[in-house]
């Protein structure tokens, strides 16, 4: 008979607190509820593989994974393509108004394209708060001060705005 | 602070109230918040919690139980971080070999010994003469940030005063508490281990079976340098980096040992075969082995080269190609190294000044 350890008990508890949050994430930087959940699954694997899920730093780690895996994933060229052929295969299966879809793919495409020319660290605060962290939540993921949060936020901001007028200019 | 409650406290709030320049840039800096938020908006996700836990709980097991997953290598550079790893193997058990019997093994310096595959594999033949149990595990466990590395192994991680061009800012800390392992020498293991080998070797001397090594290793902390992030997808593997540049610093190692003599273990070591002459000639150098903690330097690879750094003796590793090179050294009861795929100029200068 198998035994449940301890710590089986505790990643259970810890995915069921922390997977939907953890796939939320994945799913602001990419736009895409399928590959956000492999991601959340890929970040849940390596935390397991790695780490007690009694630790305390495991909630502000895997916030910190997603952000970063999600981004990366963003930045992967040959993935970016696949993900545009899948959201446009998803586009014609909807029975939205086809041309308001349309708009809103391009809006979410050109936003990805700018968050992925970002800096990890900027592009990583806007997810974590877009994805609804406090700030001290954000602090405890990137591992700065509740206090810097702000300015970092209102930087970040200020550089996505700027990278998606620069995305529309060309 | 305009759009967490928790992160302004009452006196911000008053002055909030009465100060009409804040409230208009809160409008603005609010405006701003609010159009990125519209910018991220995303589709909805609907999980479904328990198929995906399934998927996770039926991933496979961890190949390393414990430690760093190192990232996955390109072909080309294989041979080199196989090399690497070997000889941080190496290093385990030349130590562990070279603990005395009364004096305690504690390095306070640090010198080269050239290695080869053959030698790696002869040493490693040792750790077949007995039972290793760890009474404290090694736990190298990733850390969130700097705050948190240095509270799980008690080190303030070494700051970088700059980094060498193309390098990359960004760090992940990891860092491992103490670590005591117990290795005790058995002569039955030691007769197995000869039989399976088909080439005997030589016996244990007197007094040796039993014979207990303890080995204390860590605290040690670590920041890595680089975008350690894995492919997400197993077909895309050699998509992965590794790291550029790994600062760490660690307690010296420390051995006890019982029942047989420094001396006796050097021999022993210098009679298993396939032990090359240059590391025969470089253990027997070795002028006080319970101080000294050689670092093995596979010939084959990479060049050793000694040097002064923050006023200690050290060793550098590699050359000035860029390809990999790195320095070691022991100041002050703690191991520092610095290695990375930089030229070895560019790791003495980070080592120099480190702080």
């Amino acid at each position: 008979m198998a035994t449940v350890r301890p710590d089986d008990e505790a990643f259970e508890a810890l995915f069921t607190a922390e997977y939907a949050r953890v796939a939320g994430i994945a799913n602001r930087v990419l736009a895409d509820p399928h590959e956000a959940e492999d991601v959340a699954q890929e970040v849940f694997i390596d935390f397991h593989r790695l780490h007690s899920a009694s630790a305390q730093y495991a909630r502000a780690w895997l916030h910190r994974a997603a952000a970063h895996a999600a981004l990366n994933r963003l930045r992967g060229a040959r993935r970016r393509q696949r993900r545009e052929v899948a959201q446009a295969a998803e586009q014609s299966t909807q029975s939205v108004d086809p041309q308001k879809q349309v708009e809103v793919n391009e809006d979410r495409r050109r936003v990805r394209q700018a968050l992925a020319r970002m800096a990890p660290k900027p592009a990583a605060v806007l997810v974590l708060r877009a994805s609804g962290l406090s700030y001290a939540e954000v602090a405890q993921a990137l591992g700065v001060g509740t206090g810097q949060v702000g300015t970092l936020l209102r930087r970040a901001e200020s550089a996505l705005r700027k990278e998606v007028t620069r995305g529309t200019s060309f | 602070m305009v759009d967490d409650p928790d992160a302004h406290d009452s006196a911000d709030a008053r002055h909030f109230e009465s100060c009409p320049e804040c409230q208009a840039r809160y409008k603005a800096v609010a405006g701003d918040a609010s159009h990125v938020a519209t910018l991220l908006a995303a589709p909805e996700l609907k999980v479904d919690l328990a198929s995906a836990f399934d998927r996770v709980r039926s991933a496979p097991a961890a190949q390393p139980r414990f430690g760093l997953r190192l990232p996955v290598l390109q072909p080309g550079r294989r041979p080199m971080v196989l090399a690497f790893a070997a000889t941080l193997a190496a290093v385990a058990l030349l130590a562990t070999a070279l603990a005395s019997g009364d004096n305690i093994f504690s390095p306070k310096t640090i010198t080269p010994v050239p290695v080869t595959v053959a030698d790696l594999q002869s040493i490693s033949q040792l750790s077949a003469y007995g039972d290793l149990t760890w009474t404290t595990r090694p736990n190298l466990q990733i850390a969130a940030n700097e705050a948190e590395a240095q509270s799980i192994s008690g080190l303030k991680p070494p700051k970088v005063a700059k980094l060498p061009t193309g390098v990359s800012s960004t760090v992940t800390y990891a860092a491992m508490p103490k670590a005591v392992a117990v290795f005790t020498f058995s002569k039955a293991k030691a007769a197995a281990a000869a039989e399976q080998a088909g080439k005997p070797l030589p016996a244990l001397p007197a007094g040796m079976d039993g014979a207990k090594l303890t080995v204390t290793i860590g605290p040690a902390v670590a920041e890595i340098y680089g975008n350690l992030s894995q492919p997400s997808s197993s077909s895309d593997l050699t998509q992965a980096n590794l790291p550029q540049l790994i600062v760490a610093t660690s307690s010296a190692p420390v051995a006890t040992s019982t029942q047989v003599s420094v001396k006796q273990l050097e021999d022993y070591i210098l009679t298993v075969p396939g032990i090359s002459p240059q590391l025969a000639a470089a253990i027997k150098a070795i002028g006080d082995p319970s101080t000294t903690l050689p670092v093995p330097v596979p010939i084959e690879f990479g060049t050793a080269t000694r040097v002064q750094v923050q006023g200690v003796d050290g060793v550098a590793l590699g050359d000035n190609t860029g390809v990999g090179s790195g320095v070691i050294w022991i100041k002050n009861g703690l191991v520092y190294g610095v290695v990375g795929t930089i030229k070895q100029s560019d790791a003495i200068d980070i080592a120099n000044h480190l702080t």
